[in-house]
């Protein structure tokens, strides 16, 4: 009889644990980990997306019970996918952002999952802190940082050479020389504002933050009414008008970045992605292209950086499996990896991470050596800039701000239709506040 | 008694059968089309958003303000003239093109004319925007550049930035793009009509232009009309080309319906407006092809007598 009570016991034990372990999510049972997660990200280039590819099919050798799902899409249609996913239910595990404006955005619908154990476990004091503020929410992180890069003005040393003019330090000069070295199938500057990006607000936000203000007032409400705003707006359609090819109107990044690298302008703003851009297209003038800080209203105005950004990867609150998520985000921050990711494209994507660009493996890189004083430029402007409109701390607003097209509206509307710009910035103003007033929580 | 039952229930198998027949294409069709405009209807009565999850009823507040918004009407007014100079174009250079490739004896020479004439409508609409995009660019394209060198222009066109080119710019694509289709259904029908009309109008001592009209036209003119209903709803529903090329710009020039509705809905994030202009959008497409289908259906009657 007790034999068969003991039997009777094990048999149930055993049961138990069966079904105790059929319930539970299939992962981390005993330290390792299995189950399946999504991963987006806009990384569509083939380097880039070649070292995800590449380090995510490591991970899953190491873990034979993890299967990585990666799923790329162009960074234009990234914000419209995410956006859809709310209503469909169609949402990553882990995925990159544009942006910290677009963490803000998330943070705004309430979809992402705090990601301060990997933060931490990656090393808190390595990320900077301004970064790390950017995607803060209640004391938690939601974002990190994976590579950061900002925005400054690139020129071609040959044409101003040329030309016999200097590097223009304030907007004046810069509008000078733009104008002077339009000519001969060359453009001084290409200026672009189509509504499906960002770039009229781009263009607007460096000359506003050289005057020390913000497109978002203090209320966080939109600002294209304060003098400077209302002068900015004047400068780019002026340079539009004088030297932009009339065609760039309606130009996103991707098509207006293309004229740099393929020789036909002589100035652009952008970040260090400008130079595997020239390499690719135009290596013969890959050793004339050199990069500055923004230009300044006047010359004494104390140095200013008018747009750093740092791309992060965000976890999201549906995923099931966030353990996975947070084991292969420390997995993609380990030196080699790192490094390796970095590398795709040299000096356009700088690390976010302290300890990384005093590597041998980093600084052998050719083209981290051959720009070396540009990425110094660009890594002063990281440091010392934000997001747009993340002047006054992360909100959604700032991201709105960005991807509504508005200010693009406006830029078109002055130029195409001779609408006054007061008149514009005041529509386009009312306008983006609207839009604040319905989508912020 | 028994017999009676047996028959009911035969009844009732059969009536069950039937609807096991029936119930895929009934569910293809709640899925697909009750439920999306139903969701819509209901939707465009809503203040929904993209990014919140709750909603409340607004009435017809989004219909007054799709209705008084001046970006509506000259959307709308932009879809309007590029249906209608899309599908004439079409239709006079398919049906020319359909006619020409009747005349071909050869019937090797006829094949490798048919497939040239189809290769446009094969393209990807992606390929066939990025090909106009660079041929059209105004900084280095293929045509700005050829009309220059012959003196044509004084500068380099700008296609798609100028407000009063962009439109017809995108019309020329589309005709490029659609006449394929229309000319292979036109000339599959012209390959229908009997020989020995021809013939018999022949002796009768018909005109070419005579025989066009009395017996070309009514063998075709069915087939015609149901391409224009086709070609209209398609069009006019167009997104993609206008958006890869031009995205509605600039200023809002070559925006068409489907891209206000898009900015409205995507951009904008405001599903509930974007629902009622998609509402409006079908009432006007419903009452087109009713219209038109009362015009066939006159010219079906007229054939049988």
């Amino acid at each position: 009889m007790k034999r068969l009570s003991l039997m009777a016991l094990v048999l149930i034990l055993s049961l138990t644990a069966v079904f105790a372990g059929g319930q539970k999510e299939p992962s981390a049972a005993d330290g390792e980990l299995s189950g399946e997660i999504t991963f987006w990200h806009s990384f569509t280039q083939g380097k880039r997306m070649e070292a995800i590819q590449d380090a995510a099919n490591e991970f899953m050798a190491m873990h034979p019970g993890v299967k990585i799902n990666i799923e790329t899409m162009a960074w234009g249609d990234f914000n419209t996918k995410w956006n859809a996913g709310l209503t469909t239910g169609d949402l990553p595990d882990m995925s990159t952002a544009q942006n910290t404006g677009e963490v803000a955005e998330m943070l705004n619908v309430e979809v992402l999952r705090p990601a301060d154990g990997v933060i931490d476990a990656i090393g808190r004091e390595r990320f900077a802190e301004n970064a790390l503020a950017d995607m803060t929410q209640d004391g938690n992180v939601y974002g990190i940082p994976y590579y950061s890069h900002a925005q400054v003005m690139w020129y071609r040393e040959d044409l101003l050479a040329n030309a016999g003019l200097d590097v223009p330090q304030t907007w004046d000069e810069f509008r000078d020389a733009a104008i002077a070295l339009t000519k001969d199938g060359i453009y001084g500057a290409a200026v672009s504002f189509s509504p499906n990006d960002l770039l009229g607000t781009r263009y607007l936000n460096y000359y506003v933050r050289s005057a020390g203000e913000s497109l978002l007032n203090d209320d966080l409400t939109a600002n294209l009414t304060s003098d400077a705003a209302i002068e900015g707006i004047k400068f780019w359609v002026d340079i539009y008008k004088n030297c932009s090819p009339a065609e760039t109107i309606n130009y996103t990044v991707n098509d207006h970045a293309t004229l740099y690298y393929q020789g036909i302008t002589a100035f652009d703003f952008n970040s260090g992605f400008m130079i595997d851009g020239v390499r690719a297209n135009r290596p013969d003038i890959l050793d004339t292209v050199s990069c500055a800080p923004l230009p300044k209203i006047n010359e004494s105005d104390p140095y200013y950086s008018a747009e750093a950004t740092q791309i992060p990867i965000v976890i999201w609150e549906n995923s099931k499996h966030p353990e996975i998520c947070e084991a292969f985000i420390e997995y993609l921050f380990q030196e080699d990896n790192y490094v390796d990711f970095l590398s795709a494209v040299p000096v356009g994507m700088l690390p976010a991470i302290s300890g990384i660009s005093d590597l041998e493996a980093y600084k052998s890189n050719p083209t981290v050596q051959q720009f070396a004083e540009e990425e110094k430029i660009i890594a002063e402007a990281v440091a010392a800039g934000r997001a747009i409109g993340f002047e006054h701390g992360p909100s959604a607003q700032a991201g709105l701000l960005a991807n509504q097209g508005v200010i693009e509206e406006m830029f078109q509307d002055i130029i195409m239709n001779n609408t006054p710009v007061e008149e514009a910035a005041a529509a386009a103003e009312a306008e983006l506040n609207e839009i604040f007033e319905t989508m912020v929580m | 008694m028994i017999s009676l039952r047996k028959g009911r229930t035969s009844i009732q198998g059969s009536s069950l059968t039937r609807w096991i027949f029936v119930a895929p294409a009934m569910l293809v069709v709640i899925c697909l089309l009750i439920y999306p405009l139903l969701s819509t209807a209901l939707y465009s009565f809503t203040n929904k958003t993209m990014i919140r999850k709750s909603f409340s009823f607004v009435g017809f507040e989004n219909y007054i303000r799709i209705l008084t918004d001046p970006d509506f009407w000259t959307s709308f007014g932009h879809s309007l003239v590029w249906t209608i100079f899309s599908v004439i174009g079409q239709v006079i250079i398919g049906f020319i093109g359909a006619l020409c490739l009747n005349r071909i004896k050869s019937p090797a020479a006829r094949s490798i004319f048919r497939i040239a004439a189809i290769i446009p409508w094969a393209f990807p609409s992606i390929a066939t925007a990025m090909t106009w995009k660079w041929l059209f660019n105004g900084i280095y394209g293929f045509v700005p550049e050829m009309l220059q060198k012959f003196g044509l222009t004084d500068g380099l066109i700008q296609f798609f930035s100028d407000p009063s080119l962009v439109l017809p710019a995108l019309i020329f694509i589309n005709i490029w793009f659609g006449a394929p289709l229309i000319l292979v259904n036109v000339y599959a029908a012209l390959q229908t009509i009997p020989q020995d009309q021809y013939e018999a109008a022949q002796i009768d001592g018909a005109s070419s232009l005579q025989s066009f009209r009395h017996i070309t036209l009514p063998h075709i003119r069915t087939v015609v009309g149901l391409l224009v209903v086709l070609r209209t709803v398609w069009v006019f529903n167009n997104f993609d080309l206008i958006y890869m090329i031009t995205g509605g710009g600039p200023a809002g020039a070559s925006s068409t319906m489907p891209i206000y509705i898009y900015d409205t809905g995507w951009t904008g994030r405001l599903v509930g407006r974007a629902s009622a202009a998609s509402i409006l959008l079908l009432l006007f497409l419903v009452i087109l092809c009713v219209l038109y289908f009362k015009v066939i259906s006159k010219w079906e009657k007229e054939d049988v007598k």
